[in-house]
């Protein structure tokens, strides 16, 4: 998680140079997105838009990152408490701008963030078939009912970056183990109430 | 005598409904040996060939009947053939989930652990408040167990529940 320095500031009004809103708004996104390893490629593509040093367009996208990022880590939504970051001298109609695609932006990048923070390795998907077993190499004739289910499981996000790995597990059951698994879920279930109605 | 073959009989099934108990099953035919005054090693050779009647009706699902006929071709009375048989009858249902149970299963799910919890924050967000559920399953692949972590959100679980539960009907219609 990225802090707000002091050279922040000074290095955002270089924003002032850009051609349009749209750019402005366009480099916020991909400053947010972007982790800090990708930062450096990211300056290199906004120099030109902006007619800057490879330097400043590096402290300005610095500068977005670490604010932007800071507004979502500090959850604020309201425009007050966003304009309070900026200093004083800070360009008026730069700062109303910034506040306001910051605004815009807050609830898809906390999504965004809360999607990609470190977790085990996530569901993604999960399919089911019912097979019936007729003969085997221990008993030729017989009808016994089995289940395997297949769970679809993505690694670490942050792990991978842009290409999650995507590994499918599949697991037999029989109708004990699930009746024994369905009873472990029916607790939680239970608990999660319990949790849900304090 | 008859007495002798139903104390042989009562320690051959005792082996075959629990055939992990070998030193068990060994101890009691070398007892059974001393106490007839029979040499162990030829009591050891038939009661290989016994053995062989059971697991083969086992395979095939013989009813009791025909165990008992398989027996008399075999050269045995009748009456220790229908004795056999008998036994067979009673013991059948434990046999019979006995070699189910070593049907080939993939995969199989031995357990299953779980803890929730909440996350409270995190490095890009300070208040967070979601709930995560945390699955460890048990597996077994081929001789080794392996334990997989699963990490599901609220809305997985319940449509994961949902699921399961529909496999459970699944299941019971089928048996």
């Amino acid at each position: 998680m990225a802090a707000l320095r002091d050279g922040d500031f000074a290095a955002l009004q270089i924003l002032l140079k850009a051609p349009s809103k749209d750019a402005v708004r366009q480099l916020c996104q991909e400053c947010f997105s972007s982790p800090p390893a990708a930062l450096g490629p990211l300056a290199q593509r906004a120099c030109p838009g902006l007619a800057v040093s490879a330097e400043e367009a590096e402290q300005l996208v610095s500068a977005l990152h670490n604010l932007t990022r800071h507004v979502v880590y500090r959850g604020l939504t309201r425009a007050e408490d966003i304009l309070c970051l900026f200093p004083e001298n800070f360009h008026q109609n730069l700062k109303n701008l910034l506040t306001k695609i910051i605004l815009e932006n807050i609830s898809a990048w906390r999504n965004e963030a809360q999607a990609s923070q470190i977790s085990l390795p996530r569901l993604v998907d999960m399919d089911w078939r019912v097979d019936i077993k007729t003969s085997s190499d221990s008993i030729v004739r017989m009808a016994v009912p089995t289940c395997l289910l297949q769970l679809k499981i993505q690694e670490d996000a942050a792990l991978c970056g842009h290409n999650p790995v995507v590994s499918a597990l599949t697991v037999e059951l029989s109708k004990e183990t699930l009746d024994t698994m369905l009873e472990g879920l029916g607790r939680i279930r239970d608990q999660l109430s319990a949790v849900a109605n304090k | 005598s008859s007495q002798q073959f139903s104390a042989l009989t009562e320690v051959l099934f005792r082996f075959l409904t629990e055939p992990k108990e070998v030193e068990r099953f060994l101890t009691q035919l070398s007892d059974f040996a001393t106490m007839n005054k029979i040499s162990l090693g030829p009591l050891k050779n038939i009661v290989k060939s016994i053995l062989l009647v059971p697991n083969g009706a086992l395979k095939r699902n013989l009813s009791s009947e025909q165990v008992r006929a398989d027996f008399i071709a075999l050269g045995l009375s009748e009456e220790k053939a229908s004795y056999f048989a008998e036994q067979w009858k009673v013991n059948s249902p434990t046999l019979t989930r006995l070699a189910v149970g070593q049907t080939l299963m993939i995969n199989q799910l031995i357990d299953m652990e779980w803890k929730f919890g909440v996350t409270a924050g995190s490095s890009e967000l300070e208040k967070v408040g979601s709930i995560f559920l945390q699955l460890k399953l048990v597996i077994k692949k081929g001789s080794q167990l392996e334990n997989v972590y699963v990490e599901l959100t609220l809305p997985q679980f319940y449509s994961f529940l949902h699921e399961m539960e529909r496999v459970k009907t699944s299941l019971e219609s089928f048996s």
